[in-house]
């Protein structure tokens, strides 16, 4: 299946994010690999894919989940080699998947040379390509992102005897984006991968990249100059490539990283991801849709990024405190579960496992304006471990089947990377990928299924949005519209039956067709449209004049 | 949120008739669904009030309860002053965000009209219906009238309910000493010495109660009979104490003293003495067994008496006594015994200053009334209009009585005026049997 060749491909895809290390390791180590992930392609074609997002996978002390790196231009040897990577990358877009991977500019590892270089004089070369300072009380202004584990953005380098500048993890120090050199160079290396044929980048930590005195050094004009800088080149050189941020910020922050359309081409929503989730377990569509509604339009060419759940905890930095503690008390009740400003949990925990719920929350993710990313494992229910510190609860091995390692390697399980989720509900005896591709009823093909349905149509990746307002705030109904088409979401957040009287008068005289099952409900007439759906249910109906 | 069920069973709706109910109304509440908490509002052209009071319930709402799912259910009487409009535009949803207030989730303020006019118990049972298909957990009625409401009295009344298991909430609050003198000289001293419980605000014009609660009352209060709808919210304490269920009251603060037109004595005589009184043929088994009383658990102060001077026009209200005897003695003949009636007769004829209305008496006569209510050849309305007269009297002596009193020696007298009603309990069961 050869690539969409549209430039906004973005717009209709369905975006798988993994992490190499998880997914299949091919060589017996313990540590997925490249050649783990290609042989798992056939997967996620089947699933309906068509672009995998891989986290880090270059050269890192791995203090941070491959997000400090210590090498922008090869691969972790542990994940295989260059050459594997590129096999990787070719077989994808055999399948028609393409592939997005990280970009972390904002810092390196300390571990990266130009980091030693820069820390082993004053005088040297790459000093400048940091941030240094001989105290520790510029930018007062900025907030501390890494509560649970750093007191201040400042560290003391004892080898040249000042501070560094760090926005997340003390071994993470911030490069110094004013000085062209590190311009210069960063651009080099997005333009290695680039030429290799990667389709995106996910630009990790954008918000974070320029400091000015006085401000709290996010979102600052001088940073949106950099990133459009680097916009204009890839679309000079690379036509058809996406670049994805990471700016964690409310919908309003957010805006500018879209530019004229001279920006990003996609961005997070971040602060719609827990919102979804209170709605769900106030039963109410009020959280959800009061974000949406603050969400400003974007270019035509943009888009939005949506998502349940990811490698990080589910943050709630984009709350308000009332909303955080609420959202603690319903979905982290145990302290274990909760790190940084958010909870460290996977999809099918944070639900109990609910089906209804689980297909819920993946029918708004596929049906709300936006691409929807699928954290790798939530499509079989996979659960977490919050025993493992830090996030590396929510990023255990692929289960793959019930056999040996889950199927997941080879090697002796106590060489793992991470040990396997054992637990009676979610251990991969009970839930994994062989057991759920044979019964039909299984969340996989569930998944498939609502992927199929959701690519049928470009009116849920390109169509416009226009919610309706029945007074049953238990439901959550919204017309999708692009062109001619026209659908019709109606999602049930409570967990009893509902009914809700919709007002379509604008359609009298089209029939609704459910899309999973193409049966015909009754026509819109003047009277408002009666529905009852069940605990949880949601239907997808397609509008259509007969 | 727990789904929870209620009724005497613990089984399920037994809403017999709901028809009551109007379509759109059920429409309404359908979109409401399964609540924690319903706040009452029984209206009858209440726009210059109800404004004020439905944004402070919403506050006490969000404030108190932010996660619980509430709703606000306005019956109205018929307005035909923008009263229902106004209780509706407090709603908070995805399209009516309220400006300087956050709300978690959607609040309902929703309105309907009722059948049977301003004050009857119609409003109550609208209230009671909605919340039993509602399951609500608890809930609470406010006075439209209620100017010196509270955010804080929202939690007051809801909390012993939603936290702590009770099924009604009574308020208690700090009233001018000659302020509420029904409750003081008649009301809670005969509850009192017949039910056993001591709740002062026995008729309540705001209070708090479970779902449990509400609904039990709901399947079983006669409320096709006209009479019966008179004094409702008395009846639901009655029904409280009758039942079992577990009763406390909580103090609210301040209660604004509101001047009445003399006319308006009869009118609450009909909805509080009439309906305590006609409880007391079928709770006879109950209240001819209790001896003495307890008092209720209480949060924050039972009850606070200030002292500002207030107007009474003391003469009037001793001429109106002495008129009424004088010209309802054929009346009075057949409701009072021979030596009370004389007594009373004594009395009226007294000067200002000799004046006065001794505890022991009022309490003969009262309980009097109490039993010719039971069986009498005159209607129980005119029983009651005839009582009107005697009240007014007792206050008179009440009044001077207190004329200079503190707040403390009120509250003495009221105790002292309570155990009158205690020790002559028996005689009120000697009448009673008399007349069977």
């Amino acid at each position: 299946m050869p690539l969409n060749t549209d430039v906004l491909w973005y717009k209709d895809a369905i975006i798988y994010q993994v992490h190499v290390r998880t997914f299949h390791d091919s060589n017996g180590d313990g540590i997925g690999d490249f050649p783990g992930l290609e042989q798992r392609l056939d997967y996620l074609q089947e699933l309906g894919v068509s672009a995998i997002w891989l986290m880090p996978f270059f050269p890192s002390p791995l203090r941070d989940d491959g997000y400090d790196i210590s090498d922008y231009q090869t691969v972790h040897p542990s994940y295989g080699t260059l050459e594997d990577f590129r096999k990787l990358l070719e077989s994808a877009h055999e399948r028609g998947i393409r592939v997005i991977i990280e970009m972390v500019l904002n810092h390196t590892s300390d571990q990266h040379p130009w980091f030693q270089e820069a820390r082993s004089s004053q005088d040297n070369r790459r000093r400048d390509w940091y941030v240094w300072s001989d105290t520790d009380t510029r930018y007062k202004g900025t907030r501390i992102i890494f509560l649970d584990t750093e007191k201040s953005n400042w560290a003391w380098d004892p080898v040249s005897k000042s501070f560094y500048w760090h926005r997340f993890f003390s071994h993470q120090p911030d490069l110094n984006w004013d000085n062209p050199a590190v311009r210069d160079q960063m651009w080099n290396v997005m333009k290695f991968w680039l030429d290799m044929g990667v389709d995106a980048f996910r630009l990790d930590a954008v918000p974070y990249l320029m400091e000015r005195e006085g401000t709290n050094c996010e979102n600052l004009p001088e940073t949106h100059e950099i990133l459009k800088a680097l916009r204009r080149k890839v679309d000079e050189q690379f036509s058809g490539r996406m670049l994805l941020a990471e700016a964690n910020q409310w919908p309003a922050d957010l805006r500018p990283y879209f530019g004229d359309g001279d920006e990003f081409h996609m961005a997070f929503h971040f602060p719609l991801m827990p919102r979804m989730f209170m709605g769900l377990k106030l039963e109410d569509r009020k959280p959800i849709t009061e974000i949406l509604q603050q969400t400003p339009e974007i270019p035509p060419s943009c888009q939005w990024s949506l998502f349940l759940r990811n490698h990080d905890e589910l943050t709630l930095e984009m709350v308000t405190d009332m909303e955080r503690d609420y959202m603690y008390d319903m979905y982290a009740a145990s302290k274990s579960m909760r790190l940084n400003l958010g909870i460290r949990r996977r999809l099918a925990p944070l639900l109990n496992n609910d089906r209804r719920r689980i297909e819920l929350m993946n029918g708004m993710l596929m049906s709300l304006p936006g691409t929807p990313i699928i954290y790798y494992g939530d499509e079989i229910g996979m659960g977490d471990n919050i025993l493992l510190g830090d996030r590396n609860g929510v990023r255990t091995p692929m289960q793959w089947n019930g056999g040996w390692n889950a199927g997941f390697s080879i090697a002796e399980p106590q060489r793992l990377y991470a040990p396997l989720i054992q637990d009676p509900v979610y251990g991969y005896p009970a839930v994994n990928v062989a057991a759920q591709k044979e019964s039909e009823h299984s969340l996989l093909h569930w998944m498939q299924r609502i992927i199929t349905v959701r690519r049928s149509t470009a009116v849920f990746g390109r169509g416009s949005i226009e919610f309706l307002h029945p007074a049953n705030h238990r439901i959550l109904a919204y017309l999708r519209r692009q062109g001619k088409d026209t659908v019709l979401v109606v999602n049930n957040l409570s967990g009893t039956a509902q009914a809700v009287e919709l007002d379509l008068r604008r359609y009298k005289g089209n029939i609704l067709i459910e899309m999973f099952g193409n049966n015909i409900f009754p026509r819109v007439g003047d009277l408002p449209y009666l529905l009852t759906l069940g605990p949880y249910q949601f239907y997808w109906f397609r509008l259509r004049r007969v | 949120m727990e789904a929870m069920s209620y009724g005497p069973s613990g089984a399920e709706l037994k809403l017999e008739d709901e028809s009551f109910l109007s379509d759109d109304f059920l429409r309404q509440l359908i979109n409401v669904g399964e609540v924690d908490i319903l706040v009452g509002l029984p209206t009858h052209n209440n726009a210059k009030t109800v404004g004020s009071v439905v944004t402070t319930i919403r506050s006490g709402i969000l404030r108190g309860f932010p996660r619980e799912r509430a709703v606000i259910i306005n019956a109205d009487g018929g307005s035909r002053d923008g009263t229902p409009e106004l209780v509706t535009g407090v709603s908070i949803d995805d399209m009516r965000p309220a400006s300087n207030l956050y709300a978690l989730r959607t609040l309902h303020s929703i309105s309907t009209k009722y059948d049977g006019g301003a004050g009857s118990g119609g409003a109550l049972r609208t209230i009671l219906a909605a919340a039993e298909l509602l399951r609500a957990k608890a809930c609470l009625v406010m006075s439209p009238e209620a100017a010196h409401l509270q955010p804080e009295w929202i939690s007051n009344l809801l909390r012993p309910i939603y936290r702590d298991g009770f099924d009604l909430v009574a308020p208690t609050y700090r009233r001018h000493k000659f302020d509420g003198l029904l409750t003081t000289n008649l009301l809670y001293p005969m509850l009192r010495a017949l039910y056993g419980v001591r709740i002062r605000e026995a008729y309540l014009p705001e209070f708090g109660f479970s779902g449990r609660l509400g609904s039990q009352f709901l399947g079983q209060n006669g409320w096709h009979d006209g009479n019966d709808q008179a004094g409702v919210e008395l009846r639901l304490t009655l029904a409280a104490i009758t039942g079992g269920y577990r009763i406390c009251q909580s103090f609210l603060g301040e209660k604004e003293h509101i001047e009445r037109r003399s006319s308006d004595l009869v009118r609450a005589l009909r909805q509080t003495v009439g309906a305590l009184f006609s409880a007391l043929e079928t709770d006879f088994p109950l209240w001819s067994t209790v001896t003495g009383s307890k008092p209720v658990p209480t949060t924050g102060s039972e009850q606070e008496l200030l002292l500002d001077p207030i107007r009474v026009n003391r003469k009037r209200l001793r001429e109106r006594f002495s008129t009424g005897v004088a010209e309802l003695q054929s009346v009075f003949q057949s409701i009072l015994s021979t030596s009370t009636l004389a007594e009373l007769q004594r009395i009226a004829r007294l000067g200002e200053e000799e004046f006065h209305y001794p505890a022991e008496l009022w309490v003969r006569t009262v309980y009097e009334f109490a039993a010719s209510y039971r069986k009498s050849v005159i209607s129980r309305d005119h029983i009651i209009q005839a009582l009107a007269p005697l009240f007014r009297g007792r206050v008179f002596t009440f009044l001077v009585e207190n004329r200079n009193a503190s707040a403390t020696e009120v509250e003495n007298n009221i105790e002292g005026l309570c155990l009158e009603f205690e020790r002559l309990k028996p005689y009120l069961l000697q009448m009673w049997k008399s007349r069977e």
